[in-house]
């Protein structure tokens, strides 16, 4: 299940990137090269940066639509995923997102949007996926937080290592399959209050859970 | 600042996209209002992302990437607008939501059925207004119920209930609301019940009055 190894390994590699000069701040010099590469397409609609992005992702995207059992409209999501890409990486900012988040969340609001045209007519869409799925970092008021994401995702890479098998599948089920809490239990064959808490307890040790009153 | 919060089960399943649309907008609306829940979201999003870069990728077609080069020179290259006007709740409602065509059930309550909006989801989709210093009678609830306060408050035994807060209700709460003095109280519900009823018409499942 968590293995490294992908169908097409990056080209870039990670480290081949440079970092850029100056970094103003401690937060700036560890921006991830994705990023970096992100925001060299959304400032300078650079290609190659882009065919980067596209080497790295693209595998990431269609595995994401296989396992949503999107097997014919596949390389249609990673295509319809990379527009969106292009066209909005101008509103791209590295400190409220790792870039790799910022495009699991355009690939994902995409995977809905297709299986919601494909449920039903235009005339029936009454309502706009994004108007549903926001897109994180869009919001000109958030607090600059970089270095709280950036801490939080080393401690969610570190601590995914460590959580037992059970919780991974749990998790990844939820996440790659888009399956609900209830149907993760009826395939696992398990109760709905033990999928639950292998949730929890996973959340708890990912340290995602702050403060949470009503969990 | 609201004060009740989508649990972090629910805010896992907006982050994975599982969510129904009716349920995804009430997550959704409780977000826009609320910088605690957008940041744990954030924090979801970052496990997804991680989640699947852990995975072992697929391959994609040889002239996948030329095609999405002579795709992108073809169309505009305008970027997407930042953000449509308005709000989701009013491209979705109108402007003002006490001037929508709500149906009086009792002097103080008044819902609205607003599933039509949704076609093709099984939930049922409800408006209810509870005028300003109003009761509801004290009921139970069918199912799962979701809530989220729009306009004014509310209050019951468990609290009082402010503008974005977010409730789960199910059959084991019984509750009596009363809408607090000023402004009334207007609540988005839905209703997961278990509505395989057949027919054209179904009684409208009122939140407030069972």
């Amino acid at each position: 299940m968590m293995t490294s190894t992908r169908a097409i390994t990056a080209t870039t590699g990670d480290r081949n990137v440079s970092t850029p000069s100056a970094g103003s701040n401690r937060a700036e010099g560890r921006k991830d090269p994705w990023s970096q590469l992100l925001e060299k397409v959304g400032k300078h609609q650079d290609r190659e940066a882009y065919r980067s992005l596209f080497e790295h992702f693209a595998p990431q995207i269609k595995y994401y639509a296989l396992a949503n059992g999107l097997a014919s409209q596949a390389e249609e999501l990673v295509q319809e995923v990379f527009v969106s890409i292009w066209r909005r990486s101008c509103l791209y900012d590295w400190r409220k997102a790792a870039a790799s988040t910022w495009i699991f969340t355009i690939a994902r609001n995409q995977r809905i949007d297709m299986l919601r045209k494909m449920q039903r007519s235009r005339a029936e869409m009454t309502v706009e996926t994004e108007d549903l799925w926001q897109i994180p970092g869009d919001d000109e008021n958030e607090p600059v937080t970089s270095l709280h994401r950036l801490m939080s995702e080393r401690r969610i890479r570190d601590s995914l290592k460590h959580l037992p098998e059970e919780q991974i599948t749990v998790i990844a089920k939820v996440y790659m399959e888009n399956k609900s809490h209830q149907v993760v239990a009826d395939e696992l064959n398990i109760p709905l209050g033990t999928v639950k808490s292998r949730v929890r307890l996973a959340l708890n040790k990912l340290k995602v859970i702050l403060q949470d009153q009503n969990a | 600042m609201t004060q009740h919060h989508p649990d972090s089960h629910s805010l896992m399943e907006f982050s994975a996209g599982n969510l129904s649309d009716p349920h995804a907008l009430c997550i959704r609306l409780h977000l826009d209002q609320c910088p605690h829940c957008r940041s744990r979201v954030d924090t979801l999003d970052s496990l997804g992302a991680i989640m699947l870069e852990d995975q072992p990728g697929a391959g994609v077609a040889d002239d996948a990437f030329d095609r999405l080069l002579s795709r992108i020179d073809s169309e505009p290259a305008e970027p997407e607008p930042k953000h449509r006007a308005g709000d989701p709740l009013h491209r979705l409602l109108g402007e003002d939501l006490n001037a929508l065509p709500w149906k009086r059930q009792l002097a103080d309550v008044s819902v609205l059925d607003i599933s039509h909006l949704f076609p093709g989801q099984p939930e049922k989709v409800v408006l209810q207004k509870l005028a300003a210093g109003g009761k509801a009678p004290a009921h139970t609830h069918r199912g799962l119920e979701t809530t989220i306060v729009l306009q004014g408050a509310f209050t019951d035994h468990k609290g009082v209930f402010n503008q974005w807060d977010f409730v789960v209700l199910d059959e084991h709460d019984e509750h009596r609301p009363i809408a607090l003095e000023g402004d009334d109280c207007i609540t988005l519900s839905v209703l997961s019940a278990p509505l395989k009823l057949t027919g054209t018409f179904t009684r409208l499942l009122n939140p407030f009055i069972r």
